[in-house]
């Protein structure tokens, strides 16, 4: 990434780019200083560390979610994540890792807030539940959805991570008790990069932080929002089992003989084939495997809705009121049967009903029949 | 009133394009049904062989992209004869809302498919062409099909090079994924499955019952109809 | 005049806790535990098919991502009559004592250090002290002045950027603060080194699971098919590489988790005395089953199980979690309903999650705490609060007299020369998860040790499929399946009826601790060890997130 990396702006450059003066730059600093408690003394290396390390100020809330997404991006290899945090970002607000916590760490937020409006990054993991007006999920005394609206309102762009921040995930799954909502469905007025997967894969969201450092503004995305850099392929379509799916070599069971050969597992109910993320080509955890290659096909993790895309180990869905066990093709069988059947007992009920019709065209042939030699 | 003979002539019905089209579209779909329900349930060769010695299952996909893009050519040269051909050809046929085909319709439904047995039945009730149930049979399966190819389309999207299958690639979002998408191109395959057995078999039956050649027109092109159809348009015209 | 405070957010956890104290004369004097925030996974569980729902539970935490699954999959296997495979048992252990290495290093350095550890004296640290200090109770090569000094240097560039990211608002300075700079300086470049380590570790469960967080499980065995002769399974390159990542595992436990927690320990003493609590109840289930999970040996455990009531270490009660009058669940102060009443307890098969706030309408400064006040159920056993997690297993391993715990206990306290009865606090449940990670890691290596002699042996079986058709099925059945997860006792009740899940319920570790009170006005865990907390200032509350930080709280785990 670094030879085509173009170089972003530090604090110094696009201060002096605004039409500000060097002067100005200094007095800036100095005042920064002042606020932030620290001497005069400090004021040099202030100016020399806003000149060097412009940090990109990042809120990230959690809201209804299990923290793997978080987990997940503290497992990214490259950069990996204190790099991310020490160097490149500044990390203001995070339930997960900030040393503060209840009021200290909502006026730290407040701070970034304020002091970064229009400039800082939202990143959200987590849904927000909107049934019995939010009370499903309530932050210091607040609920997600009262603090997402602050949080958004002066935010830059928004990171909906994971699953649950961009398409309900589990909690929304039927019967979706809490009203279990993603962000885009909330907040429409900021640009929002969603990050699907249950959860993403580290290296995907620290791809996604260091694309907007490095390259100076959001990756491009694609029609449902998501970066074409990691979500523009089906798992299938990089997926090194995918031989065996061409030659028709299957996993029937698992632990079977396919299964110890790494056969493909689409009868098993791999829904790589329906299914776009990084796995077949990033994999998990600095490249090490990803789930097919460890024998267990994809469920879908960053498919919309894909909770209710199951059942897991069939391949399609099952088509719902149709009882137990009904798939598409158990269905279609019995509704073709009955057709079938009605048009046997048709044919037979018209041998009957049309006979005398049909008696009468039988004569007239016959009649004919005497006329030709 | 004219009394009933037992007399035909023979009338052109189908022109050749849309025998072609028809049988196109036959072998299309069987290729497609075939070739999808393989797709679908790929039948289990517990074999020891190795992948580079097969490609049974990707050969099978081939057929269905190929037969896909055959079958939807056929369909747009069928719209583009719809404006072109005879009056049986026409596209206003597969709207059978006027007066006139309403009639015809209940007519169908009563006497064919419910078998009564009508007291006036008269021959001005037998279609020449398509009758109104089955061209409106025509419609539905021309929405399914459409349905057929753009979900076909959406999901092969994403590996083609060409622009042409891309543009269905907005169906999936507005599915919410693959996934539905690809359940609903199995689910429109039973009914296509379903529409094709009635319509054979509705084919067939009024081959027996009228008796007008109507399994051979689609290959020859020609029906009969009774002479005294004929004189009474001449009689009209004069 | 009691001051009533309020934390909330609670951070360097998982979940949404908030925690409501009364303060009179610089002592917590009453305490109120509640989570804010529901999904509802039970309810969502109902109806689909059994084998999937441990995919569905295992969202309920990413932090101890896989116990739930684990926990689902034994419950649904005990209601199928499935017995799986050795190696799978194996793997399961192998995986389980991964995500304990793991989580409590994240717990120890990036959840609780900073409770502990002033960040902003590292700056006035000497890099050379502290490189003396380290090599003089630990082999760990990275211990140089020099890389003292670089990540020294680190800090002062971050620090003197003005942009303090997580750190900011810290509680750097608070009088409770006591570790020398130099000891500072060692925990802030452990912090940076367990965050590099932790990703490593969890490659363990990437190979067997496929990825991490959230690796994946099957009912009847596991998923990874062992194929010593073929790239296609498990082979002598994945086995080894686990090999690898345990043996480095283990090392960092022994040479900077363990060293670092007994230093850091040995200048906070004054905690053994807080954060004991009143009542006393240490619950384990057992866990690590070498001879089978269902295997009648309660010796057979590497955790054994049992209950210690009243703080009475040599009477361990045995637990039956079939037993409708042994674990049971209330809400007479949780955000729901039981169509029986709210003062009924119910056990999990009978469980029931109609969830009805009644709170206050936010924003809110307080809770009602007369009426419910938290989304966590109140589980009990035989009516009696239990406290479960770490210091739980080590005291009932204590009590029941087993080698390996009364070693690495007795020789703990002398080396940190506090009484038994310290172990009983703050300080004591965060040792206790130190020790017990060194048991798990060197369990760990024994459990790959018995897979690789199994399949020297020519066991390459990884998955019972024989009851995976629903075909098969009984009608009606119900299972339970218990672990001990990082956090405590865990188990999942499921009712199967015509294939489909019917009823499902979590009792959850964190639920035990976090809970409100019962309707016998009973406090949970967290409440009563807050009780007779010394707070310095209430504006700087960092006392209760020491107390509440030992448990490790897990809030999306409690509620679910
Ligand atoms: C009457 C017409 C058609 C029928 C009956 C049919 C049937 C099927 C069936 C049953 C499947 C398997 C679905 C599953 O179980 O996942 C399938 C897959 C598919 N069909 Fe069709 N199809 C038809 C037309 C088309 C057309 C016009 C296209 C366009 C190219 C198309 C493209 C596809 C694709 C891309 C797949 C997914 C195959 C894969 O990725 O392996 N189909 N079709
Ligand atoms: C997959 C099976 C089939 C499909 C999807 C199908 C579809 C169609 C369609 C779309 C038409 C309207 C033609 C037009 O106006 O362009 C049609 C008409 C017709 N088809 Fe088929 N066809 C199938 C099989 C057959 C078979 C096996 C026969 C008989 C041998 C047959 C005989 C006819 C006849 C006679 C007509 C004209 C009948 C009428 O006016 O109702 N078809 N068919
Ligand atoms: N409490 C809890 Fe968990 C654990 N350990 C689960 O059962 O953390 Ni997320
Ligand atoms: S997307 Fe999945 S992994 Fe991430 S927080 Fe939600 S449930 Fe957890
Ligand atoms: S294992 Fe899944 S993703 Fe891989 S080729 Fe088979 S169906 Fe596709
Ligand atoms: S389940 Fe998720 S992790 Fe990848 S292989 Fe499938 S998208
Ligand atoms: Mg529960």
């Amino acid at each position: 990434m670094s030879t085509t990396e173009k170089k972003q702006d530090t604090y110094y450059e696009s201060i002096i780019k605004n039409g500000f003066s060097r002067r100005d730059f200094i007095k800036f600093t100095a005042f920064m200083a002042a606020y932030l408690g620290y001497e005069t003394s400090a004021v040099a290396q202030i100016a020399t560390a806003l000149k060097t390390t412009p940090r990109l100020p990042i809120i990230w809330e959690h809201y209804q979610e299990c923290t793997c997404c978080s987990e997940s991006f503290i497992r990214t290899n490259h950069p990996i994540v204190a790099d991310i945090i020490l160097d490149k970002v500044s990390l203001d607000y995070t339930l997960t890792l900030m040393a503060a916590s209840g009021h200290q760490a909502e006026a730290a937020k407040k701070a970034t807030m304020d002091k970064y409006k229009g400039e800082y990054i939202l990143a959200v993991e987590g849904s927000v539940p909107m049934g019995e007006d939010g009370i499903y999920c309530c932050i210091a005394g607040k609920t997600a959805l009262q603090q997402l609206q602050e949080a958004a309102a002066g935010a830059k762009a928004i990171i909906a991570w994971g699953s649950c921040a961009s398409s309900g995930c589990v909690q929304s799954a039927k019967p979706n008790p809490t009203g279990a909502t993603p962000i885009h469905k909330i907040i429409t007025d900021k640009p929002i990069i969603r990050v699907p997967g249950c959860p993403p894969i580290g290296e995907v969201m620290a791809g996604v932080i260091v694309h907007v450092i490095a390259f100076g503004k959001l990756p491009e995305l694609d029609r449902q929002g998501r970066p074409k850099a990691f979500y523009a392929k089906r798992v299938h379509d990089s997926c090194y089992r995918r031989p065996y799916f061409d030659a028709g070599l299957f996993v029937e069971e698992f632990d079977d003989e396919s299964a110890k050969k790494g056969h493909c597992l689409y009868k098993v109910g791999c829904k790589g084939p329906v299914t776009y993320n990084s796995c077949g080509s990033i994999k998990w955890n600095n490249g090490v495997s990803y789930p097919i290659q460890s024998g267990h096909g994809c469920f879908g993790c960053s498919e919309d809705n894909f909770w209710d895309n199951g059942p897991i180990y069939e391949r399609l869905t099952n088509v719902p009121g149709f009882g137990i066990e009904a798939n598409a093709d158990k269905v279609g069988m019995v509704a073709a049967g009955v057709v079938a059947g009605a048009a046997a007992g048709h044919a037979i009920a018209s041998t009957m009903s049309k006979r005398k019709e049909h008696k009468g065209r039988v004569d007239s042939g016959k009649d004919i029949e005497k006329q030709v030699d | 009133m004219t009394t009933i003979s037992h007399e035909y002539k023979r009338v052109f019905v189908w022109e050749v394009p849309v025998r072609i089209f028809h049988w196109v579209n036959f072998i299309a779909i069987i290729a497609l049904i075939a070739t999808g329900i393989l797709i679908g349930n790929p039948p289990a060769l517990m074999s020891g062989a190795e992948a580079t010695n097969q490609y049974w299952f990707g050969i099978n996909r081939f057929i269905h992209f190929a037969a896909g893009y055959i079958f939807t050519l056929n369909l747009v040269y069928r719209v583009f004869w719809s404006f072109m051909g005879n009056k049986y050809a026409n596209w206003k046929v597969f709207f059978p809302f006027s007066k006139k085909r309403r009639k015809n319709m209940s007519h169908v439904l009563k006497s064919d498919i419910l078998l009564q047995n009508l007291k006036n039945s008269s021959f001005s009730n037998i279609s020449v062409g398509h009758n109104a149930v089955a061209s409106f049979s025509y419609l539905i399966f021309f929405i399914l099909i459409l349905l057929q190819i753009a979900t076909g389309f959406a999901l092969y999207a994403d590996n083609a090079t060409w622009w042409f299958p891309k543009l269905f690639a907005w169906v999936i979002p507005l599915f919410g994924g693959d996934a539905l998408v690809r359940l609903m191109h199995h689910i429109i395959m039973w009914f296509v499955i379903i529409f094709s057995i009635v319509h054979i078999y509705l084919v067939m039956y009024h081959d027996w019952l009228e008796g007008r050649g109507e399994v051979s027109s689609m290959f020859g092109g020609f029906k009969f109809v009774r002479k005294e159809r004929v004189d009474i348009k001449k009689e009209l015209n004069d | 005049m009691a001051e009533r405070i309020v934390v909330d957010p609670i951070t360097r956890i998982e979940g949404h806790l908030r925690i409501e104290a009364e303060i009179k004369d610089g002592v917590i004097v009453d305490a109120y535990s509640s989570s804010t925030m529901v999904r509802g996974i039970e309810e969502i569980v109902k109806g689909r098919d059994p084998r999937d729902v441990w995919a569905f539970v295992q969202r309920t935490c990413g932090v101890c991502t896989t116990v739930h699954a684990l926990t689902s999959v034994r419950a649904v296997e005990d209601a199928l009559g499935i017995i799986v495979p050795p190696n799978a048992e194996m793997v399961r252990n192998i995986m389980e004592g991964v995500l304990y290495m793991h989580d409590h290093v994240v717990h120890f350095y990036h959840l609780h250090a900073l409770d502990w550890v002033d960040v902003v004296s590292v700056l006035s640290a000497n890099p050379t002290e502290t490189s003396r200090i380290a090599q003089s109770i630990s082999n760990w090569p990275k211990s140089s002045p020099g890389y003292f000094s670089d990540v020294q240097k680190r800090i002062k560039r971050f620090v003197d950027s003005g942009q303090l990211g997580i750190f900011a608002n810290g509680y750097w300075g608070h009088p409770q603060m006591k570790l020398p700079a130099e000891i500072n300086l060692l925990a802030v470049a452990h912090y940076l080194e367990a965050l590099e380590w932790q990703k490593e570790i969890v490659k363990v469960h990437t190979i067997f699971g496929g990825k991490n967080p959230h690796p994946n499980y099957l009912v009847g065995g596991m998923a990874c098919a062992i194929n010593t002769d073929n790239p296609g399974g498990l082979n002598a390159e994945r086995l080894a590489y686990v090999g690898q990542l345990l043996q480095d595992g283990k090392e960092f436990v022994e040479q900077v988790y363990i060293p670092d927690l007994m230093a850091i320990a040995s200048f906070y003493k004054d905690w053994g005395a807080i954060g004991k609590g009143s009542f006393g109840n240490y619950m384990s289930y057992g866990d690590f089953p070498t001879a089978g999970y269902n295997s009648l040996d309660p010796e057979s455990f590497k955790f054994p199980s049992g209950v210690i009531k009243n703080f009475d270490l040599s009477t361990i009660h045995p637990i039956d979690h079939r037993e409708s009058t042994e674990i049971t669940e209330f809400v007479n102060k949780s955000w729901y309903e039981y169509t029986g009443g709210d003062n009924e307890g119910l056990h999990p098969w009978n469980g029931e999650t109609n969830i009805k706030y009644s709170g206050p309408k936010p924003p809110y400064e307080h809770l009602d705490m007369d009426g419910k006040y938290s989304f966590i159920k109140t589980p009990r056993w035989k009516g009696l609060p239990m406290e479960v997690g770490p210091l739980s297993r080590m005291l009932i391993g204590y009590g029941h007299g087993r080698k390996e715990f009364t070693e690495i206990v007795d020789s703990a306290l002398s080396k940190l020369e506090v009484p038994v009865t310290a172990l009983f606090s703050t300080l004591g449940r965060t040792a206790a998860r130190g020790l017990e990670t060194q048991l798990v890691a060197n369990w760990t290596v024994e459990f790959y040790n018995t897979l690789m002699s199994n399949i020297k042996n020519g066991d390459q079986r990884m998955a019972n499929t024989k009851k995976r058709d629903p075909s098969t099925w009984a009608k009606e059945c119900k299972g339970v399946g218990y672990m001990e997860a990082p956090r405590g006792a865990l188990a999942h009740w499921i009712v199967i009826k015509d294939g489909k899940t019917a009823n499902y319920q979590q009792v959850v570790p964190s639920t035990w601790n976090a809970s409100p009170r019962d309707p016998s006005g009973q406090m949970s865990a967290y409440e009563a060890t807050l009780i007779g907390t010394p707070v310095a200032d209430p504006e700087q509350p960092l006392e209760i997130i020491r107390t509440i930080h030992s448990f490790d709280p897990c809030i999306a785990c409690a509620v679910h």
